[in-house]
């Protein structure tokens, strides 16, 4: 019998440089020649929480603090809490060793919920023009910050993560199912700026940097 | 033909050549050529025959405003050659033509217009009755443009973009550039849209002076520049704005040029405030055969020359009605143009200088004079007259330049519902109220003098930074006192027709429209503008009444003896420009939900097909009627994939009163480790849902819904609970969770190779739920459920292990020989265990009681608290409602297609679903007939489509039509 | 849907991203037997003024809240900006 495997929604269809197995997922660490940027990396395998409860701001997920108003996010050791509204906020992990499913029921893990993409590097809000009437560079909003929102007409969260005159960084998670038409819409949307998928080695090279 | 090289304002490289093909004969135009420039510099000048008379037509203006010059390209139909770039290869043929352009078979219905007055195929050809299918059929093949084939596949590449900005301007001539300057300047985001491949609008191809030693092209060229160099400023050549929506939405499509990676691309832009600078076009002439070739508008002949370096004509006589006429005849005479007379149909207020250069050059100026007709079939020569005296005198020539004076581009205006009304003193339609955060500026105000047109362009950039909230009252303040210091709006001319008769003066080319018929319909009684338009078509071709639209409401207004103030112009509709439907439909990803097992399902020979939002697998074989699958689930053992199932997490204090709000059933009362199956109604009593509950703690409960609700369940549970700020929490676990339904006699000896928990009857009984680990691993939530009739597993198991379980089940199935099963095999089983599917067996009006579920409603809840409990009470006892049935049909062989009509005298009901059944040997369905059909034994009569008269029979019967005790879902 | 909208969540959005959910007419009656006529008034019957409405509308595409929010059916622009609904 095989043995036991998660799997992610996305599969690139690029040759694969170096891989790996962790905690029951294959992930692809580096594809073979991912150019320059702008990258395509999926994070379908890291973690997500929603954490829900009428007197959210008592919380401290990992010892973080939820942000207090809705659309700002906090990125700490590794993870990202994005406050959606009054009662919700979501976890994304980012950086780091996976962390314990909390036990609390206000929290729900939704990794196996959504797709987790992540698009960054030059030209990456050129790309999102392409997909999305959401203002990505709205000069009052400072990164990181939450959109929900539809990008390629899909519901979206979207955290962007970096918003320089040179590099974009857009994180986003929307229903599992869409993986593989998000992941279409998006590569072709960035063909015309050389955007190519590219392993979590890249990924995580860019949020050490951030 | 020679291009004039080495002219500055000239935007094409004739160095670079560019082939194509017109009507299947090599042409070569040059790098920077439209389809039409190209076309005219080979010798071109009929490009089409028109609508109705098939007369003919070339080229008349240079921005697509009417259909003269609108050819096939590459296939595809009514491309407007004037607002199309050159490209190697394309293949260009000419539209309505049976012969040539030069020489149409057609072309004797011109001398047919007394039989085709204003409408008249609403008039003729209705009597007898018979008559009008055929003449139909004729009028049809005859007129219409461009013909498309039926199976054409439109090529191309499309694209979309959703640029986000604080101010858009449309318009990219001096009075746009100046107002995105002065907006940008302020650090706000800009975007520009301009139609032609350059900005620089009506400066770009004059010569004359802005201030001295600075031409007018050099002034838009730094303006340019300064806009082009500008970061915040986003500027979108070749696009056609085309709809303004509520709060600023603008919409418009760019034509791709030949590095970019489109050939369309939909554009749309939410702005905090627009400017609109579109500037003018010309006012055609009215006179006796003023469309003919050769006869074309001064901007016309005058861009051709500076623009793309070609002299129309060898001779011309210049009609015309504004300075910008007398300046092309000065410019072009300069370029080697002979030109006989300038025409101007202003007795007097010319612009002197201009007069004096006319007079330096010899050229006979006739002020008070204007074109009546002019002969041949490219123009020959053109009759002139006075209009005091009404002497006429003849000139030879080969171009007529004609127009009577200028009008405002006031389609993006109008879209953005702004008040236009007639202007005695420029003879314009001005806007006279505009919406908010909407600002014009430039010669769209009337405005002439170049300083004053960037000016009111930076008051319009200004306005329009207010508007976002930048604090700019001084400049304004500034740019406002500068601009009364300047020239106001010229007097303009107002004479909308020479003094003919007009049975060949064409106020509509699209739609080949005369002056004779729009009098004949005043005649017939239609006397608002509105009307006129639509009785003589008039305006309603492809180029949305840019030649007509003006003169239309002028000449209705004088018509009538009105003073023209009251007029107004026919309502402009979007799209401005006609744009392709593949254009709007842009990169057009289809974006629609895969399940883990999409792949593995496929591999196995599963067909998908898209339902609601999921693709899915409808059969795994050839066979649609599914007998190898249905058997394999009856007799042994078969996996469907229910990932798309709604799933959904809901706890919190009061989730329970939620869930009682919603379900038609007592929710309060759900035990641990069973399950709940219960129905959603809405306030009309009508079943909309049904699902699952389980509960997996204090205040927590897992719950499915339909595939097609899935995705407006938290709305609905929110929705009904808006008023009474309950404290629960909800997640849409839909995605997250994959559902294998194990359905079959064989289903737990295939799952107990997996697991080590207790799944024997006794433990795990029909109607219970449990969680256990598949191999220690895999976490699963199992419900025992009966939707196919059969002893089955519906597995919910966290989406990423999906596919391990399934390959895991099919190794563990193997030696029951295990089958994937579709969905409409799991139709067939469902209906033969009478299980309803909720929007197969149900519709808009049937409620709970009607699809005899009425069993799930809890009378004893709250009605008033419960969604659909009153209304329930309400239509229990209707009568005259539909009710679902089961049938067996009289003829075992042949089951009535789903949908068809249930009949006495009148329509009874429909069939929901109806199927030979491999089980049982025999045709069985269900369907909703009126309630004096539901009998048990009640005899229905089928409509089939195309049964030829030919009434299918069936009786009612009980459900469910298999295992009616119920024992093989409960082993 | 070209109108804009202002969720009290994530501010002003395209109309697209919402769904309609209907004018406000105040919480459901109470009566636990009402006549027929009454629930009826109750779910179906609005005003449908030309002019300024209550309205509810739902972030079907965005952060999925229920809000109210007042709108001139006129012109389909909002007058005020909606209130903080959970």
């Amino acid at each position: 019998m095989e043995p036991i495997t998660r799997r992610s929604p996305v599969v690139f269809d690029r040759p694969v440089k170096n891989k790996h197995i962790r905690d029951n997922w294959e992930i692809v660490l580096e594809y073979d020649n991912e150019g320059p940027g702008p990258h395509l990396v999926d994070l379908s395998h890291r973690s997500r929480w929603d954490i829900q409860d009428n007197q959210l701001d008592g919380y401290r997920p990992f010892q973080i603090s939820i942000p207090q108003a809705p659309g700002q996010c906090m990125f700490k050791g590794g993870l990202l809490i994005n406050r959606m509204n009054r009662t919700q906020a979501s976890i994304w992990h980012l950086a780091g060793d996976t962390p314990d499913v909390p036990a609390d029921p206000a929290y729900t893990d939704t990794t196996d919920g959504t797709v987790f993409l992540a698009l960054f590097g030059k030209n990456g809000f050129a790309i999102a023009q392409k997909l999305s009437a959401l203002d990505f560079l709205e000069p009052s909003s400072r990164a990181p910050f939450l959109l929900q929102g539809p990008f390629a007409h899909v519901p979206c969260q979207i955290v962007v993560m970096e918003k320089t005159a040179e590099s974009a960084g857009i994180l986003l998670t929307c229903s599992r199912g869409y993986a593989r038409d998000m992941v279409h819409a998006i590569l072709d949307a960035g063909r015309q700026f050389g955007l190519l998928p590219a392993g979590e080695a890249a990924f995580s090279n860019w949020i050490e940097k951030l | 033909m020679n291009r004039l090289d080495g002219l500055p304002t000239c935007r094409i490289d004739s160095s670079r050549k560019i082939e194509f093909s017109w009507q299947n004969r090599r042409f070569t135009g040059v790098a920077g050529d439209t389809v039409a420039t190209a076309l005219y510099a080979g010798g071109v000048r009929i490009f089409s025959r028109s609508l109705k008379y098939h007369r003919p037509r070339g080229l008349y203006s240079l921005d697509g405003e009417s259909s003269n010059t609108c050819v096939g390209i590459d296939g595809i139909p009514n491309v407007s050659a004037e607002n199309t770039v050159l490209k190697e290869g394309m293949q260009v043929r000419a539209q309505n033509v049976m012969g040539t352009p030069r020489l149409d078979l057609m072309g004797f219905l011109d001398k047919l217009d007394w039989a085709m007055p204003a409408g008249f195929y609403y008039r003729t050809m209705h009597r007898p009755a018979a008559v009008w299918p055929i003449a139909l059929k004729q009028v049809r093949k005859m007129a219409g443009l461009g013909k498309i084939s039926p199976d054409f596949q439109m090529p191309g590449r499309f694209d979309e973009i959703y640029p986000t900005a604080d101010v858009c301007v449309i318009g990219g001539g001096p009075a746009g550039l100046s107002a995105a300057l002065a907006a940008a300047g302020t650090g706000l985001r800009v975007i520009v849209m301009e139609s032609r491949p350059w900005l620089g609008g009506f400066f770009d191809f004059r010569v004359c002076e802005y201030r001295p030693g600075l031409p007018l092209y050099e002034r838009a060229a730094e303006l340019a520049a300064q806009v082009e160099k500008a970061a915040n400023i986003q500027v979108f050549k070749n696009t056609a704005m085309v709809g303004a929506y509520s709060n600023n939405l603008i919409t418009a499509f760019q034509k791709g040029e030949a590095d970019d990676p489109f050939d369309e691309r939909y554009i749309e832009v939410r702005a905090k405030s627009v400017v609109v600078a579109t500037g003018c076009m010309e006012r055609p002439l009215l006179f006796e055969n003023n469309e003919r070739p050769g006869v074309m508008q001064a901007a016309c002949a005058h861009r051709l020359a500076h623009t793309y370096g070609l002299v129309a004509g060898q001779k011309a006589v210049f009609s015309i009605g504004h300075d910008l006429g007398i300046e092309a005849a000065i410019d072009l005479f300069d370029l080697g143009l002979e030109v006989s007379c300038v025409a101007d149909i202003r007795k007097e207020g010319q612009d002197r200088e201009l007069v004096e250069k006319l007079a330096e050059r010899g050229i006979d100026f006739l002020p008070g004079w204007t074109a009546v007709d002019c002969s041949g079939k490219t123009v020959k020569s053109a009759r002139l007259c006075n209009l005091d005296t009404y002497v006429q005198e003849q000139f030879e020539c080969d171009l007529l330049v004609a127009s009577a004076g200028m009008t405002p581009v006031t389609g993006p205006l109008c879209l953005a519902q702004a008040k236009m009304a007639y202007d005695a003193h420029t003879g314009y339609f001005l806007p006279r109220q505009l919406p908010a955060r909407v600002h014009a500026c430039g010669r769209l105000l009337g405005l002439n003098d170049a300083a004053a047109i960037e000016v009111s362009g930076q008051v319009a950039g200004y306005s329009a930074t207010l508007d976002c909230g930048v604090s700019v009252e001084e400049g304004l303040r500034q740019a406002r006192e500068k601009l009364d210091s300047l020239a106001g709006p010229a007097k303009g001319c107002d004479l909308v027709m020479a003094p003919v008769k007009g049975r060949k003066a064409f106020i509509c080319f699209d739609e080949d429209t005369t002056v004779k018929n729009i009098k004949q319909t005043l005649a017939m009684g239609f006397d608002a503008t509105e009307l006129i338009k639509r009785f003589s078509a008039a305006g309603t071709g492809p180029a949305q009444g840019a030649i007509p639209g003006h003169n239309l409401a002028l000449f209705v207004a004088r018509y009538h003896g009105r003073s023209s103030a009251i007029t107004q112009p026919t309502t402009v509709r979007d799209p401005l420009v006609p744009v392709h439907i593949a254009t709007y439909a842009g990169a057009y990803h289809d974006m629609c939900k895969r399940t883990p097992m999409h792949d593995a399902q496929k591999t196995a020979g599963g067909i998908m097909q898209r339902i609601g939002v999921w693709k899915r697998a409808r059969y795994f074989s050839s066979d649609t009627a599914c007998t190898a699958e249905i058997e394999n689930v009856r007799n042994n053992v078969g996996m469907l994939d229910a990932t798309t199932l709604g799933k959904f997490r809901i706890w919190g204090p009061d989730a329970v009163k939620a869930l009682q709000r919603v379900y038609i059933s007592d929710m309060s009362k759900i035990r641990e480790g069973r399950i709940k199956y219960s129905a959603m109604c809405n306030e009309d009593g009508c079943i909309i849902d049904d699902g699952v509950v389980v509960k997996r703690g204090e205040n927590d409960y897992y719950f499915t819904t339909s595939t097609a609700r899935a995705g407006q369940t938290v709305e609905w549970f929110r929705y009904h609970s808006r008023y009474d700020n309950w404290d629960f929490n909800m997640v849409n676990l839909t995605d997250a969770y994959g559902v294998i339904n194990l359905a079959g006699p064989n289903a737990r000896k295939v799952l107990e190779k997996l697991t080590e928990a207790d799944i024997t009857n006794s433990a795990f009984a029909y109607g219970g739920f449990c969680e256990f680990k598949i191999k220690n691993t895999i976490p699963v939530r199992a419900m025992r459920l009966g939707f196919v009739g059969e002893l089955s597993f519906e597995l919910h198991v966290p989406s990423s292990y999906m596919q391990s379980l399934w390959a895991m089940l099919e190794e563990a199935g193997r030696p029951f020989n295990i089958q994937p099963f579709g969905l409409e095999a799991q139709n067939v089983l469902r209906m033969e265990k009478g299980h309803l599917i909720i929007g197969s067996e149900s519709e808009q009006r049937t409620t709970l009681n009607d699809v005899g579920l009425s069993f799930l409603w809890d009378r004893s809840k709250s009605k008033a608290g419960t969604v659909g409990a009153v209304a329930l009470m309400h239509t229990e006892k209707q009568e005259g409602r539909l009710k679902l049935v089961g049938f067996k049909m009289d003829n075992a062989q042949r089951a009535p297609r789903d949908g068809s009509i249930v009949v006495d005298q009148n329509v009874c009901g429909h069939v929901c679903i109806a199927r030979y059944s491999t089980t049982l040997k025999e045709v069985i369905g269900m369907a909703l007939v009126k309630d004096h059909l539901a009998g048990e034994g009640a005899q229905l009569d089928i409509y089939e489509d195309e049964c030829n008269g030919q009434l299918m029979h069936a009786h009612v019967v009980k459900m469910p039509f298999y295992d009616v005790k119920g024992e093989r879902l409960s082993m | 849907m070209a109108l804009t909208l202002t969720c009290p969540i994530c501010g002003e959005r395209n109309g697209y991203e919402f769904r309609y959910g209907g004018e406000d007419k105040g919480p459901r009656p109470r009566a636990e037997d009402p006549a027929p006529g009454h629930w009826c008034e109750y779910v179906h019957m609005s005003p449908c003024v030309a002019g300024i409405r209550k309205e509810w509308w739902y972030h079907k595409d965005g952060c999925g809240v229920w809000f109210t929010t007042e709108r001139d059916t006129t012109t389909s622009l909002e007058v005020k900006q909606p209130e903080k609904t959970r």
